[in-house]
């Protein structure tokens, strides 16, 4: 009878539950681990030796880079937005998301197009001011012009967490602040930087993910970071296992930066809604009416408007070979992979959050940490991961059940996407006091009445904006579709990236106009919950 | 919870239908992705009644999936714009021959796979680009010769990671050996223009940009330029001219794009139909009136715009060497710093 009670006691049961789910979340990254030992390592020393040194410097640089831009692009126009009542508030609140919805591969291509001998930009010049035409004629194609692309295409993360901190932090700090008689200027950078950087950090992180994991952009910019290197030797080499070798090394250079935002985010947490009132706007001055409105714009023009109508007027230009069918067969393929992977993500999510929140075992902390792991590793390499894993299990019953099957495809998207769909529901999470759970377990309401009553909805906005990031993020995704699609399956994806590669630009713009469209109409919405999120709160 | 459930089984569900059609169909592992060869399977499935699927990948990527699956993968045919991958898909032990006479008749003798596992179906030059304005015919003469002094600063090539100028390489440390190879690699480095970087298309803009003279192409991304619906892409296109090197010996490099038959394939005849297929003249034909490729029938002549660079003499070079000399080929980039 006691032994029994301990198996089978509520806790024991969720634990046992959440340890399978995040081994399974785990395996294809495990089963990579596990070929790891056996492998030559030839080419591995091969790269370690001659190439290593240079991805690695190239890698930081276009880090620094990449995060400079995306805080200039980011911070400002959040603190203005914030604080700030002046015409076109609301228009540039919504806007400056929107860059988001374009996927960072389509930014370079189209920024190198634009830029080119051949674009918009040049033969203006050489046309109308042939005299200064020779001195706008230039190789744009640089690693600054990168980090700088990839800004604009990654901005939106800090931006958005910086708009919610930079809200949330209360007018007592500001009041008090002034009334020390420090600046505007002086308290921005003295009192709301250091409350908010927790917030930037974690921002900053996903920017830093997405960089790493970048291939498309950084292949055509000839800029070599770690993710080429896996890709020569895998690609190129034929060397599986140097490229896993390699995944493992960008797994610890990953691990490094997660330890260091945790770290910097346990030490400088800061609990917004134990402190004051929300911060009333303020009426900007003339004097910097203007400034503003040129802050708040830069990134929406660069980062949204100038790519996005260069693909519109792409699609006059090929309008005749459009095959409409095909884009409508395209976007419902897309439309529903995405839809059925993010709603599975967001439910593993708050499986894995409540475990933890309700038996508050240290083991459960780890676990609901290290499933974020497969947003670290190249989605390449988790469909890597998921063909040795798959083939093995099907080989072993002598026929293909799960290989080559939506099965496969959407599990690969939840291992990489679960961060994504994780940090808005956990850091919403963390804003509601204990309390709550301990009253209700009191009341005596089980784990799935705490979730339905208490959990989903005050949390509603955060698992709205979960499953619209996560959604955008598949709706973009290419390497695991490529390589783990059943037979003839296309997204959206597939399809601009087989017309970018095949140097045909203008005929893929149709298929990445549709991916901007619901990506900004969605980005609308979500913006409108985050809004709601921070009146709530 | 319950939900889970319902979408896992919805999952599985969709998966499995798939698995379930067999009879009357061929399963292609493709690294061609382009609008031509959908509309070449809609014409063999109205032909034979045979459906055609599809998954397009990167060939490293369908190789290790075919090697993983063994026995049981689904695919028949293996589909690449390299002889170099079907080389290695070879080696690995992926593919089984093909002996079929009508492919044989169909194809140019000199494009076949001597060991009889792939078949070509269509080829590519890759060809030297040059400015009208800055470059005389007479200067250009080889590859090799893009080592010379008189070409500093002036050569525009994109990087080693891409496959055609690993095939490249591959083609000169077969045909000189892996020392001239290097040292010309070496000296060619000193005399790009720029890094390495974008597509062949790029390359072309940058010689029309002035930030180089001479530029290493493929043949068939000079006609897609050429087709171009932006006319200042057309006028970069028409600044420059097309230069087949080493006519005066062992001919221009050339890569193939060509099928493998899959060691487990489960539909092989319908495989084999389907190649006898895309090499009869009617399907080559539709290849280069849809693309700027060079047909492997020999009955068969490229589109007009191909047509206008003139004929050439092609390498005649044992194309599975592409493959075998791929490695040596990309440690040559890496020691000389070709990006």
């Amino acid at each position: 009878m006691e032994i029994k009670k301990i198996l089978f006691s509520n806790n024991k049961r969720w634990i046992i539950g959440s340890f399978i789910l995040a081994f399974l979340v785990l395996l294809p990254i495990l089963t990579l681990f596990v070929r790891l030992p056996s492998l030559e390592n030839t080419t591995f020393k091969y790269l370690w030796d001659t190439l290593l040194i240079d991805y690695t410097i190239s890698t930081f640089y276009l880090l620094i880079i990449t995060c400079f831009f995306s805080l200039l692009f980011a911070v400002l126009p959040a603190w203005i937005i914030s604080n700030y009542q002046f015409a076109g508030r609301k228009f540039f609140d919504i806007v400056l998301y929107l860059p988001l919805a374009i996927p960072t591969y389509i930014m370079a291509f189209t920024y190198a197009d634009i830029l080119s001998f051949t674009g918009p930009l040049q033969v203006f010049f050489r046309k109308n001011f042939h005299s200064i035409s020779d001195f706008v004629n230039h190789d744009y194609m640089q690693v600054e012009i990168l980090g700088l692309l990839m800004g604009l295409a990654l901005y939106p993360y800090v931006y958005s967490v910086c708009r919610v901190s930079f809200s949330l932090i209360g007018s007592n700090y500001i009041n008090l602040s002034k009334n020390l008689g420090l600046s505007m200027t002086k308290t921005f950078f003295k009192v709301i930087l250091p409350l908010s950087s927790p917030a930037i950090i974690s921002g900053l992180f996903l920017v830093i993910m997405e960089v790493l994991n970048e291939y498309g952009a950084v292949k055509y910019f000839g800029v070599n970071t770690y993710t080429s290197g896996i890709f020569r030797a895998y690609g190129s080499m034929g060397d599986v296992g140097a490229a896993i070798q390699l995944s493992v090394l960008l797994l610890f250079v990953v691990l490094l930066f997660m330890y260091v935002e945790k770290k910097y985010h346990s030490r400088f947490k800061f609990y917004y809604s134990s402190n004051s009132k929300i911060q009333k706007l303020s009426i900007l001055e003339k004097k910097n009416y203007l400034l503003s409105i040129v802050i708040c714009f830069i990134p929406f023009l660069l980062g949204f408007l100038i790519p996005f109508l260069f693909i519109v007027s792409n699609i006059f230009l090929t309008y005749n070979q459009i095959d409409f069918l095909d884009l409508i067969e395209l976007t419902l393929n897309s439309v529903s992979v995405s839809t059925l992977a993010s709603v599975i993500v967001v439910l593993v999510v708050l499986f894995f959050l409540m475990v933890e929140k309700f038996t508050k075992s240290s083991f459960n902390r780890y676990t609901s940490e290290v499933i974020s792991l497969g947003y670290a590793v190249p989605g390449a390499v988790i469909g890597l991961g998921l063909i040795i894993l798959f083939t093995t299990i099907d080989r072993s019953q002598s026929s293909i059940v799960f290989y080559g099957s939506f099965f496969v495809l959407i599990y690969a998207y939840v291992v990489r996407f679960l961060a994504v769909g994780k940090s808005p529901i956990k850091s919403s999470l963390e804003k509601h006091p204990e309390s709550y759970d301990e009253t209700a377990k009191n009341l005596g309401l089980g784990p799935f009445n705490l979730l339905k009553k208490i959990h989903i909805p005050i949390n509603k906005f955060a698992i709205l904006t979960a499953l619209i990031v996560t959604f955008i993020d598949l709706l973009k995704e290419l390497p695991i579709t490529l390589i783990l699609r059943p037979f003839n399956f296309d997204t959206l994806a597939t399809q601009t990236y087989e017309f970018a590669i095949e140097e045909m630009i203008p005929m893929s713009a149709a298929y990445s106009f549709i991916i901007i469209v619901i990506g900004s109409f969605l980005l609308i919405i979500l913006k409108n919950s985050i809004n709601k999120q921070i009146n709530v709160s | 919870m319950k939900n889970i459930y319902i979408i896992l089984i919805f999952t599985l569900l969709i998966g499995c239908e798939n698995a379930e059609k067999k009879s009357q169909e061929v399963n292609l592992y493709s690294q061609r992705h382009y609008k031509v060869d959908e509309k070449q399977y809609e014409n063999f499935t109205n032909k034979t009644g045979i459906k055609v699927n599809y998954i397009k990948a990167n060939a490293d990527e369908l190789l290790e999936r075919l090697k993983n699956e063994g026995e049981n993968s689904p695919a028949d045919l293996f589909v690449s714009v390299d002889a170099g991958k079907l080389q290695k898909g070879a080696d690995l032990g992926l593919f089984q021959k093909v002996s079929s006479s009508v492919i044989k008749n169909n194809v140019s003798k000199d494009l076949q796979d001597k060991n009889g596992y792939w078949i070509p179906i269509t080829y590519r030059a890759r060809v030297l680009v040059y400015s009208n304005e800055r470059v005389n015919k007479e200067d250009l003469s080889t590859y090799e010769d893009l080592s010379n002094e008189k070409w500093k600063g002036r050569i525009l090539v994109r990087s080693s990671s891409n496959a055609y100028n690993q095939a490249l390489m591959s083609s000169i440390v077969a045909n000189l050996g892996g020392d001239v190879a290097s040292d010309w690699s070496e000296a060619l480095v000193q005399n790009f223009a720029r890094d390495p970087k974008g597509n062949d298309r790029d390359q072309v803009k940058a010689i029309a940009a002035g930030q180089g003279d001479v530029a290493i192409v493929n043949s068939y991304y000079i006609g897609l330029l050429l087709s171009s619906q932006k006319e200042e892409e057309l006028n970069a296109g028409r600044s420059v001219s097309v230069f087949f090197p080493n006519q005066g010996d062992r001919g221009s490099h050339i890569n193939i794009s060509g099928l493998a038959l899959a060691k487990n394939s489960p539909n092989k005849e319908n495989a084999i139909k389907l190649m006898e297929f895309l090499t009869s003249e009617e399907a080559q034909m539709t290849y280069v009136n849809n693309s700027y490729e060079y047909a492997a029938n020999p009955n068969v002549k490229p589109s007009k715009i191909v047509q206008g660079w003139g004929e050439f003499k092609r390498d005649n070079l044992d194309l599975n060497k592409l493959g075998e000399f791929r490695d040596e080929a990309l440690k040559i980039f890496d020691s000389t710093g070709w990006k």
